[in-house]
């Protein structure tokens, strides 16, 4: 067959580009050690989202408070549930320099999770249990919304999330 | 060898009635369009937030599954009958899948529709990608499902024609035209089981009330498993035109024939394993298996940049052709004053700037900065909302001649059109990029909230909303010149003379270079299916052994079906 | 379009716009090298500033 040189060059530097996107991402993955939501959270049934266990003693319900829950050191815990057309406890409020796992899921509908400004943005999907563990260094307000179409009123699904400064924070440390 | 329309009448008239379709799904859709531009942006809000969503489902639905496949199979219909040189096998087989598509597109629109009257309870407020539990009227589905069916019937009957020419032609190369029209479908047929499932066992039996839940997540990824290739299925008829009209109009001939077939292999073999990269953000799937689609989308890369050196070192033989010289000077010597070719190469350069977007989406972790913002919007609109769209549009400026007998309206008003889709369409997905790196959400009526800001580096988010309407203007400028510019002609207002036959000249580099093996379509489609099996059937299997077919909140009906299931499944084992 | 061997092009296919007829032997995508070249490194640039820079440059970030 016949390819042109120049082709044959372009079809290098593109398998060139190819691999240093993989590499980048993988460098995401592995260096800069973002994970992906993934399967972690397991399975809920979304008639019974407050029974999940979360773990030994602790169910979703538990800590389905407008503060999150200390576990030890500086992690923390929240859990919101997505539901047309809120997210519930609302607002939430974590303390500076936590990294805080959340559990996020929904009894209806398929959801969004977004953290205006931030990488902080996940899927939620009735039966499934999002699981996410987000770092915040800083204090301050993100503004959170709905970004998966969940029926007519779904522009008016907000919350807020509010990161406080560790001399202000009263809830549990 | 005449015009199409003299020595095909018959198939002509299949391909003028679906080119037919496909505009009045343009109109509607892209009207559609122009009201949600201005309603998010809030500059004029004639509807309900409420109605939005249902003017967004028609959007969706009317632009990328009616115009792109409905005028995918007009132009498929041409590519056959016009490359083996012989009429359908049998006619009525070919009007009988167009009117197929059209009874399921008339049960899928009439739901629809449905949701702007209270007169009636029916409503298909689910967008194009009608996530369940998100439910529609079974009427939804079953047109879908009977849209596709056509769509199936149409790929049989064009392997027909094949298989017949082959017949009476052993040994010879398929055509060009015919191999990309055969895994173009093949394609097709693998993309299509995914939805093809969620909607026979689950949304429709669950719409109508036989089971009482679903597994939102597997038809999720049941919709995903269809919902990435079918974004090939749009661009596959674009990069046929790209490949044998474009290289003709510029003057000069297709560089390499070989190449051509191989980047249609590529994407047979690897549009459909890639779906889970829509779900990069999706609980209940494991990151390593967003991995391995993350690894076969940037290799899905491959045949679009390998397209981009032959489409262009295409268009440069013939400028060089008509007289053009230098590095870079023999641009100017393209038939600029052609809208057909004018069209496509602004077509092509936004598709060229739509890859760089699609390469971040592909970015699994990068997936984080922009999953479901405007951003995405922004992305599509530059691929199927101009690479296919204008590609179309531009290509009728030369194609409508040949299936209607009649010589093409004004050229200046066809180049005016062109250039003022490109140019609407360079303010509204620029500004629709940048408002999604602010974090503005997609799909949403009206983006202002009470507790939340979005940002943007540079000017404000204001401005971009003025240029996502202003955009939005000048499409809607445009699809109106382009609508009214194929009333023109298809009626022949201007009743000039008849039109010339076309005749695309060969590849540089002919099929007889093409190694054998490329024709081998048994061999590509298995590969195909054996890097499905690989992607998919792990993922698929953990999500239905932990929630079940029909989802946890299952009764006894679901309990039932899941039984029934359960024990047909080893005895379908066995089977041969 | 089934058989393409280099000569057998008759120029009415281009309605007589074209001036002469290149063949594939003598025929260099120059232009079109140069083109998809700095195609290439707008590409490169501009992934690296969205990965870095847009991406990893803000947070809060899942991790």
């Amino acid at each position: 067959m016949e390819i042109h040189r120049y082709e044959k060059l372009w079809f290098v530097v593109s398998m060139l580009l190819i691999i240093g996107f993989i590499a980048t991402i993988t460098y995401g993955a592995v260096g800069a050690g973002i994970q992906m939501v993934d399967d972690e959270g397991g399975t809920v049934d979304p008639d019974n989202i407050g029974d999940y266990e979360i773990r030994d003693g602790v169910t979703f319900e538990d800590l389905q408070e407008p503060q999150a829950q200390h576990v030890e050191g500086n992690e923390y815990e929240v859990a919101i549930q997505a539901i047309q057309f809120a997210f519930i406890p609302n607002p939430v409020e974590v303390p500076e320099n936590s990294e805080v796992t959340m559990y996020i899921t929904s009894p209806d509908v398929i959801h969004g999770y977004k953290l205006a400004g931030t990488n902080v943005n996940t899927m939620v999907i009735p039966g499934e249990m999002t699981e996410i563990t987000v770092e915040f260094d800083e204090p301050g307000e993100y503004g959170a919304v709905c970004n998966e179409f969940c029926g007519a009123g779904h522009e008016e699904m907000e919350g807020i999330l509010r990161v406080v400064p560790e001399d202000e924070w009263e809830g549990d440390a | 060898m005449g015009l199409f329309v003299d020595d095909y009448p018959d198939e002509a008239w299949v391909v003028r009635a679906a080119l037919a379709s496909s505009f009045l799904a343009l109109l509607i859709g892209g009207l559609m369009g122009t009201i949600q531009a201005l309603h998010r942006t809030g500059f004029l809000q004639v509807i309900e937030n409420s109605t939005y969503y249902t003017v967004l489902t028609l959007h969706g639905v009317s632009l990328v599954i009616l115009f792109t496949i409905f005028f995918l199979v007009g132009f498929y219909q041409w590519a056959i009958t016009d490359s083996l040189q012989r009429p359908s096998e049998n006619i009525r087989l070919t009007k009988a899948w167009y009117g197929l598509m059209v009874l399921g597109t008339l049960m899928a629109s009439i739901a629809i529709l449905g949701g702007f009257t209270d007169v009636t309870d029916m409503s298909a407020d689910v967008l194009f990608t009608f996530y369940a539990p998100l439910e529609a009227h079974p009427l939804f589905y079953l047109g879908l499902a009977t849209f596709i069916i056509g769509t199936w019937v149409a790929g049989f009957d064009w392997f027909r024609s094949w298989w017949a020419w082959r017949k009476d032609n052993p040994g010879e190369r398929t055509p060009l035209r015919t191999f990309m029209v055969l895994t173009t479908m093949l394609m097709w047929y693998l993309a299509t089981i995914g939805v093809a499932v969620a909607v026979i066992f689950f949304l429709l039996p669950w719409s109508l009330g036989l089971v009482d839940s679903v597994n939102a997540l597997l038809t999720r990824t049941l919709f995903w498993f269809f919902g990435h290739p079918v974004v090939y299925f749009w661009l596959m008829p674009v990069y046929m035109m790209w490949y044998v009209i474009l290289p003709k109009l510029s003057g000069g001939r297709l560089f390499s024939d070989p190449l051509a077939r191989i980047v249609f292999v590529l994407f047979l073999i690897l549009s459909v394993p890639t779906g889970i990269h829509h779900q990069y953000l999706d609980p209940g799937i494991a990151e390593g298996f967003k991995y391995l689609a993350m690894t076969n989308t940037m290799f899905l890369l491959l045949p679009s940049l390998l397209t981009a050196f032959t489409v262009v070192a295409s268009m440069e033989h013939g400028a060089r052709q008509r007289g053009g010289t230098g590095y870079f000077r023999w641009l100017t010597a393209l038939p600029w004053d052609k809208p057909a070719f004018t069209g496509m190469a602004l077509a092509g350069l936004m598709f060229a700037a739509a890859g760089f977007s699609g390469m971040v989406n592909a970015g699994m972790n990068l997936n984080y900065l922009v999953h479901n913002t405007m951003w995405v919007p922004g992305h599509f609109h530059l691929t199927v909302g101009t690479a296919v769209a204008l590609t179309f549009m531009a290509v009728t400026y030369w194609f409508l001649p040949q299936i209607t007998g009649n010589k093409v309206f004004s050229k200046r008003l066809g180049l005016w059109q062109v250039v003022l889709w490109f140019v609407g369409m360079v303010f509204m997905a620029n500004a629709m990029h940048r408002v999604g790196l602010g974090g503005e959400p997609r799909r949403t009526a009206d983006p202002f909230y009470d507790g939340v800001v979005f940002d943007t580096a540079l000017g404000s988010i204001s401005e971009l909303h003025f240029q996502i309407a202003l955009g939005g203007v000048l499409l809607t400028v445009s699809l109106l010149m382009f609508i009214a510019h194929v009333a023109l002609t298809w009626f022949d207002v201007a009743n000039r003379s008849t039109p010339e036959p076309e005749v695309l000249p060969p590849a540089l580099s002919g099929p007889e270079h093409a190694p054998a093996v490329l024709e081998n379509l048994r061999l590509w489609t298995g590969i195909a299916i054996v890097l499905i099996v690989l992607t998919y059937t792990l993922p698929l299997a953990s999500i239905i052994s932990s929630s079940g077919f029909f989802g946890q909140a299952g009764t006894i009906v679901a309990g039932m079906l899941d039984l029934v299931i359960t024990v047909a499944q080893p005895l379908l084992e066995v089977g041969p | 379009m089934s058989s393409g061997t280099e000569s057998d092009v008759s120029p009415d296919v281009w309605d007589g716009e074209i001036e002469r007829e290149i063949g594939h032997d003598e025929y260099d995508p120059i232009g079109t090298l140069g083109l998809i070249a700095i195609y290439f490194v707008i590409i490169a640039l501009l992934w690296i500033f969205m990965y870095f820079v847009e991406f990893l440059g803000r947070g809060p970030t899942v991790v």
